[in-house]
């Protein structure tokens, strides 16, 4: 759920209250859990020294959303644990990346960590600005392998935030893209979710009333590398197109022209005629008011449409993994929030911030920030294979509709790898081409083709520097 | 000689009380420049900080071929020319008419100032969340009611660019009207008198009377506003963020991009410096063509 522009306490609140079980947060129970949840056992389980740090202070920037929320909550159990200070910062999401480069540019060492975005860790690597983790992962003095199990945490998400095969960052949530569809409008027509991108348009046509306000279809169209660019990849990987040829990066072949115009006539055919400038949270608002049959997103979306309080459509979800493309794969993306460590620390201070790191990524506090968790909203972006099979899980996640933990699941083991987006240090400046490009031929202001070459252009220039 | 003594004395002082305003604004406005224009001249790229080197004029040259800055350029021009020029007609056709009326002026005139205080980020999230978005947006009721149906109004490329420059207009023509309001206030009675006594209509009136009376003000305005419109960024930033492609995209917005998202920090800066420059020229131009006139 990146890229959210400033969403709003009173959206967190109500999408923590979405997954249902805000019966947990009655004043009765939150007396016990709280006894029960600052209980540091299963901490101290861990063979390290917790208190190594004691008395230095780091600052973590984060973005403003419910899965940090959790965090923040439980940073005094931090404190006691290790004696290290915690102070976070909230930074709005579009914003985030460039507060982040500013400081690890300059080499302030005003943020510990902050949660990164994955892209960008080949642009932190060029310029060594973040430490390779893999130091800290193998040193008996700060991890206790066992006890921390670095593996446990999803493999695509391990190399998502890994370059050349080193960990940069430790993931501490995330999400994938999945088919999310109104189970009465598809039964009412017979239909199932799609199996290929055709039978995803089929449905859509299916569906699609707009004289009754109901359409058939929603993609994320706003611009950015975040936005357009985060739904484009997956249907470019799926029509048999990748990035690069050879080691020249290639945004033009044919499969991606066909994916674009995929694309565009999805969006010109099916969706509301706003989409061009919608991203997640405006398709959510809409298939909660139930307006959209069927749309493709981040699981986490669950939380705004599942919400008894805003949602019209609670109790009429399916979830379905992506479409198959025409090469018969189905893509969807890769993405979590990682806690990397800035370069430019003194070594005390990197060793409390690997400290926060273990901890907030470790299982236990997972789990706490998810099902174990006193508040009404639970998580649904755990970091861990063996959590995201947990029985507990699934029964938090039971109010989010049909198929849930499996359609996410699989997509998040089958259907995606690193190579999803092209990695390359200039990132950002490719992302924002390939977004502007898109939108150009969303909108209708370039041909797909037309739109694409000039991407291309833009690229080769800014990879001349 | 005790007096120059004492002069040069007061001088020092002044010059002592003086300095910490002066250093201030030496680090807040000249180093700034100066790092600047430096930064234009290297390559700056963080994305690829094993090029980084001195570039020469290597990052005005890029310009040439670079059609995403000739977009942009004449983005610039079109945005501008068309809100100042804009700004100048409905303000100044807004003046004339309320000093038809007898009373309630400075009632009007405290309205006009609320866009003005208006903080340009505000003004371009207020339009394009409540006024310009489709479907329940307030431009989009009048157009829906009057049966021209539903637009997208900063999602068509076209559409988007009419809708900046509509935005920008509608918070600084009162600017114009305050001024050009104020100054049609000041005119004599008598020549209009004398005018119709002659028998001229109220078109020459107009024409040779009231506009070569205006026309310092005029030209005030128009340099003012043409500063301000050149250099304009935070009410477009917020309404379509230079998009939908590169539509919206004047030449400040197209200087951002570069540097802060593309993180080309070197060519960034040689762009903010050719705004600069335009800037500045055009200033000059104007001003000396109020000094021919006046």
């Amino acid at each position: 759920m990146h890229d959210v522009p400033h969403p709003s306490r009173r959206r967190i609140v109500h999408q923590g209250a979405a997954l249902g079980l805000a019966s947990l947060g009655a004043p009765w129970l939150l007396g016990t859990a709280h006894a029960q949840a600052d209980d540091l056992g299963p901490y101290r389980a861990a063979k390290v020294n917790w208190r190594q740090a004691e008395g230095e202070s780091i600052t973590v920037a984060v973005i403003p959303a419910g899965y940090f929320e959790n965090l923040i909550t439980l940073a005094p159990q931090f404190e006691a644990l290790t004696g290290v200070k915690l102070r976070f910062e909230k930074v709005p999401p579009g914003q985030i990346r460039q507060k982040a480069m500013l400081d690890l540019s300059s080499k302030t060492a005003t943020f510990a960590t902050h949660a990164a975005d994955p892209m960008y860790y080949p642009l932190y690597t060029a310029n060594r600005w973040v430490d390779p983790l893999d130091r800290y992962l193998s040193d008996p003095a700060l991890t206790d392998p066992a006890w921390f199990n670095y593996n446990d945490i999803l493999k695509a998400w391990r190399d998502a935030a890994s370059v050349d095969g080193k960990p940069y960052g430790i993931p501490y949530d995330g999400e994938v893209t999945v088919q999310v569809y109104r189970k009465d409008l598809y039964a009412a027509k017979g239909l199932k979710p799609a199996d290929t991108l055709d039978e995803l348009l089929a449905n859509a046509k299916a569906v699609h009333d707009p004289a009754n306000r109901v359409w058939g279809l929603a993609l994320r169209g706003f611009a950015g590398a975040g936005q357009n660019m985060y739904i484009y990849p997956s249907l470019l990987r799926s029509f048999g197109g990748g990035w690069f040829n050879g080691r020249d990066l290639v945004v033009n072949t044919p499969q991606a022209v066909q994916a674009l115009e995929w694309y565009v006539n999805a969006l010109t055919q099916y969706a509301p005629p706003a989409v061009r400038n919608w991203n997640w949270p405006d398709i959510a608002d809409a298939f909660s008011q139930g307006t959209l049959g069927c749309y493709v997103d981040a699981h986490s979306s669950a939380a705004v449409i599942t919400n008894p309080e805003k949602s019209k459509v609670v109790g009429k979800i399916g979830y379905a993994r992506w479409p198959k493309g025409p090469s018969g794969k189905r893509v969807t993306s890769i993405w979590n929030w990682g806690f990397p460590i800035n370069a430019a620390l003194s070594d005390k201070a990197k060793r409390a911030t690997w400290l926060f790191i273990s901890w907030a990524t470790s299982a236990e506090t997972q789990a706490r920030t998810s099902w174990k968790f006193a508040g009404p909203a639970k998580r649904s972006g755990l970091n861990r294979s063996s959590l995201w099979r947990a029985p507990e899980f699934a029964a938090a996640m039971q109010g989010a509709g049909d198929n849930f933990i499996a359609a996410a699941l699989e997509s998040l083991d089958q259907d995606t790898d690193v190579d999803w987006r092209p990695r390359v240090p200039q990132w950002p400046a490719i992302g924002e081409a390939m977004a502007t490009g898109i939108q150009a031929a969303l909108v209708g202001q370039k041909k797909p083709k037309e739109a694409l070459d000039e991407a291309q252009a833009r690229i080769q220039q800014v990879l001349k520097g | 000689m005790p007096a120059s003594g004492f002069e040069r004395r007061e001088r020092r002082f002044a010059l002592a009380l003086l300095a910490p305003a002066l250093a201030v604004l030496l680090l807040v406005t000249t180093a700034p420049l100066v790092y600047l224009l430096w930064a234009s001249l290297q390559r700056l790229d963080m994305s690829m900080p094993w090029l980084q080197g001195f570039a020469g004029l290597a990052n005005y040259q890029k310009m040439g071929a670079d059609p995403r800055f000739w977009n942009s350029l004449v983005l610039t021009l079109v945005y501008t020319s068309s809100t100042v020029v804009l700004q100048v007609l409905v303000g100044l056709s807004l003046a004339l008419l309320v000093l038809q009326i007898p009373r309630g002026q400075a009632l009007l005139r405290i309205a006009a100032i609320l866009p003005i205080v208006l903080a340009p980020v505000v003004v371009g999230l207020f339009w394009r969340t409540l006024v310009l978005a489709p479907d329940f947006g307030l431009v989009d009721l009048v157009t829906r009611t009057l049966g021209l149906g539903s637009h997208n109004w900063l999602g068509d490329p076209q559409l988007a660019l009419i809708s900046v420059i509509a935005i920008h207009t509608w918070q600084w023509t009162p600017f114009a009207f305050l001024v050009l309001l104020a100054t049609l206030a000041t005119l004599p009675p008598d020549i209009y008198e004398a005018a119709r006594l002659d028998r001229a209509g109220a078109w020459q009136r107009f024409r040779h009377i009231t506009l070569p009376l205006i026309r310092p003000a005029v030209v005030m305005v128009v340099i003012l506003r043409t500063m301000t419109a050149l250099s304009a960024f935070a009410a477009i930033f917020a309404a379509t963020g230079g998009g939908p492609g590169s539509a919206t995209e004047i030449l400040n917005l197209y200087a951002y991009r570069t540097s802060f998202t593309e993180l080309n920090i070197g060519y960034g800066a040689a762009l903010a410096t050719v705004l600069l420059a335009l800037t500045m020229a055009v200033s000059l131009l104007l001003f000396r063509r109020r000094r021919g006139v006046a």
